[in-house]
């Protein structure tokens, strides 16, 4: 198992971790950086301060009330819904892709699809925001048509977004892998 | 060599029109990785060929930012400048990318022909294809693409594109060199004009070169911009002569052709053309006209041709594509052009190239367009036009007027893009050792060049995009920002390889 240190767009610190099975049978797992401590004294300070001056002007303790229920049930929500702790591209040459996003709550998310249906892995550029970012992507064909092209392209790594090295690594290993498939297959 | 690179300018503009497959767009980047990294070396020994000229290649070579509003999807003659100015550079070794607007499903980034990488940026469209400019929102997002790019010339096209001026208002701000390229002329007088001059006297007041289609727009834009006139230069536009060949299987007949291409726009003088059609068709019996091009205008020739009855000699083709306009000009003999205001005309040189007798309005640099035995220049009015025709028909019965080959032969050699990539290439290369004028200079400049009250407007503006670069950097420090890779250029990753292969299989090397 080889566990590198990348950084993800914003600059902050993530992991990858690549375990190699054998030739066909690669999984790669890129842990993003924790919760910062920082980061949630803000936010909780930004929403009491709120709370108070509303609180100050209304002369009402429900506000409070509400805005300890507010910061409580936020920071579950975030860290179950939004909060990613690491993903994970498990590719198997003779089987198919697996591609799994764990949430710092510990709720998994599981995408499977199978080697028939994956034309290629690439790197594609796309912009977002005010950003241009580089990201990895499946290209997915339609089994019963295959000489339609690519029918559907899905992101991985969205919610680790690492930056262009870290992702041509793991390009790489996928190209043998599937280099491997596709040698098997002639 | 020198047909290594016609070639490459030629095949190019075979499909301008949908280069990029959106399919083979999803593909090159990983590729280019891919190569870069492994098959870097035998691409290279491989590929002595590219660039194509070696050792006529500047040493020097530029990463060139073309921005304009107006790019293909979009049809038109800016469109197709920029898309063949910057193949023809690409082919001399620089590397050039293009930013644009998003056109409806046609955002993101694709490649072009020759690994040209265009950028169509997610931005709102306001009015006839131009974005809306605030100076401001868009600099986020083209100083990511600017250091990303690693760009060092920022050459914008066209005064009537808010994208250019923007872009050239950013790389002052980010200390880039900047290029401008103005295709059309202006009035003074109205207030829509009082008030673009204002604003082109600000944007031009601090950029670094600026170039001009033809003399008459040199002296055009040096007047309404109040500029040193040693920083413009004049670089005409081109044609692709192969594109434009005449047909020399042609039958003569008795039947005279007179074929009119332009958009049907107030512009281009249609109210002229209404005029001349039923004048010349009650003179002439065996005259025809043909006329292709779409635009608000059309309903004043289809009025004409019913009042008139010449539904059989007057044929409105409607809007044409790129390369059915050869298919188009070489059914005529004469070809009539009636612009009221015009820069350059492409469209009389595309029309000489293809051996065609041209009559011609005498506005703007049309005079110094072609030598006077191939143009009959005439006054912008319907009277003077007809007399012009005349005295062409008169011409052309006769057999007076030259052959369409040694037309085309002579015309070809007038206006190539190579030429025209060349010149530029002058260009980056002087404006490369100019240095880019600090801010405290930049804002003198401002107020004392464009006027107290304009000139401390946009003092503010530059202080204030000042202020949201710093803060941009603080954010997203450049560091952070991840070079793409190059498709074109000295450090290129696509080589020719790519680019003859058209399967996106093989973008791959094995």
């Amino acid at each position: 198992m080889e566990e590198k240190e990348y950084s993800d767009i914003y600059g902050n610190t993530i992991t990858l971790q690549q375990q190699s099975y054998s030739d066909t049978c690669q999984d790669f797992t890129i842990t993003s950086s924790k919760v910062s401590i920082r980061s949630l004294t803000t936010w909780t300070c930004v929403v009491w301060i709120i709370a108070y001056v509303l609180f100050v002007c209304t002369q009402q303790t429900a506000v409070l009330t509400v805005a300890i229920l507010f910061s409580i049930v936020g920071l579950l929500l975030y860290l179950h819904l939004v909060k990613v702790d690491h993903e994970s591209l498990l590719i198997l040459g003779s089987l198919g892709i697996q591609r799994t996003s764990t949430y710092a709550s510990g709720r998994e998310n599981t995408v499977f699809i199978e080697m028939c249906r994956v034309q290629d892995v690439v790197i594609n550029e796309g912009i977002s925001m005010h950003r241009v970012n580089y990201y990895l992507c499946l290209l997915l064909k339609d089994p019963s048509d295959p000489q339609a092209g690519v029918s559907q392209v899905i992101p991985v790594f969205q919610s680790c977004q690492p930056r262009l090295d870290c992702l041509v690594e793991v390009y790489r290993s996928c190209q043998e892998v599937l280099a491997h498939r596709n040698k098997v297959a002639s | 060599m020198p047909e290594t690179v016609e070639d490459a300018g030629s095949r190019s503009a075979e499909e301008p029109i949908h280069p990029p497959v959106s399919r083979r767009s999803l593909l090159p980047v990983s590729s280019m990785v891919h190569s870069r990294r492994e098959g870097r070396k035998p691409c290279s020994s491989s590929n002595l060929s590219w660039p194509p000229e070696p050792a006529h290649a500047p040493r020097r070579t530029h990463t060139i930012c073309m921005v304009s509003d107006f790019f293909y999807p979009n049809m038109g003659g800016v469109e197709s400048h920029i898309y063949q100015l910057s193949q023809c550079l690409i082919a001399r070794g620089h590397k050039v990318i293009i930013v644009t607007h998003a056109y409806g499903d046609r955002k993101g980034i694709r490649y072009l022909t020759n690994g040209l990488k265009v950028y169509y940026l997610p931005l709102k469209v306001m009015y006839n294809q131009s974005t809306a400019t605030t100076l401001l929102h868009s600099l986020p997002l083209l100083r990511y693409i600017f250091v990303r790019e690693q760009i060092s010339v920022v050459h914008s096209h066209s005064s009537f594109s808010a994208m250019a001026h923007d872009a050239l208002f950013h790389a002052k701000t980010m200390g880039l060199h900047t290029v401008f390229t103005d295709h059309s002329l202006f009035g003074f007088a109205d207030v829509s004009s009082v008030l673009t001059n204002k604003l082109l006297t600000v944007s031009l007041c601090d950029t670094n070169h600026i170039i001009c289609v033809s003399y008459t727009s040199k002296e055009n834009t040096v007047l309404r911009a109040a500029l040193d006139p040693k920083i413009v230069s004049v670089i005409p536009n081109a044609v692709d002569p192969t594109d434009f060949t005449p047909d020399l299987q042609k039958e003569k007949s008795n039947k005279i052709t007179i074929v009119v291409v332009s958009r049907l726009v107030y512009r281009k003088g249609v109210d002229l053309l209404g005029g001349i059609i039923p004048e010349m068709c009650q003179k002439y019996p065996e005259l025809h006209f043909l006329i292709g091009g779409e635009g608000p205008k059309r309903i004043i020739l289809e009025e004409v041709r019913e009042r008139y009855q010449l539904h059989d000699r007057v044929r409105l083709l409607g809007a044409l594509e790129h390369h059915q306009v050869r298919n188009v000009l070489v059914e005529g003999e004469i070809f009539l052009n009636t612009s009221l205001t015009e820069a350059f005309c492409m469209a009389i040189v595309e029309a000489a190239s293809c051996g065609l007798q041209v009559v011609t309005t005498k506005v703007g640099g049309i005079p110094e367009v072609l030598p006077d035995n191939f143009i009959l220049l005439c006054e912008p009015s319907v009277k003077s036009l007809c007399i012009g025709l005349e005295k062409a028909i008169d011409k052309l019965r006769r057999g007076t007027l030259p052959s369409p080959e040694t037309i085309h032969n002579t015309v070809k050699t007038f206006y190539t893009w190579r030429n025209v990539a060349k010149r530029t290439e002058q260009v980056y290369d002087r404006v490369a050792k100019e240095t880019v004028l600090p801010i405290s200079e930049r804002l003198e400049r401002l107020v004392n060049h464009c006027g107290v009250v304009t000139g401390s407007i946009f003092a503010l503006f530059v202080v204030i995009s000042f202020l949201f670069l710093v803060f941009l950097r603080w954010t997203t420090p450049d560091y952070l920002i991840d070079i793409a890779v190059d498709a074109s250029g000295s450090k290129a990753a696509w080589t020719q390889e790519y680019c003859s292969k058209k399967k996106t299989k093989n973008f791959l090397i094995k």
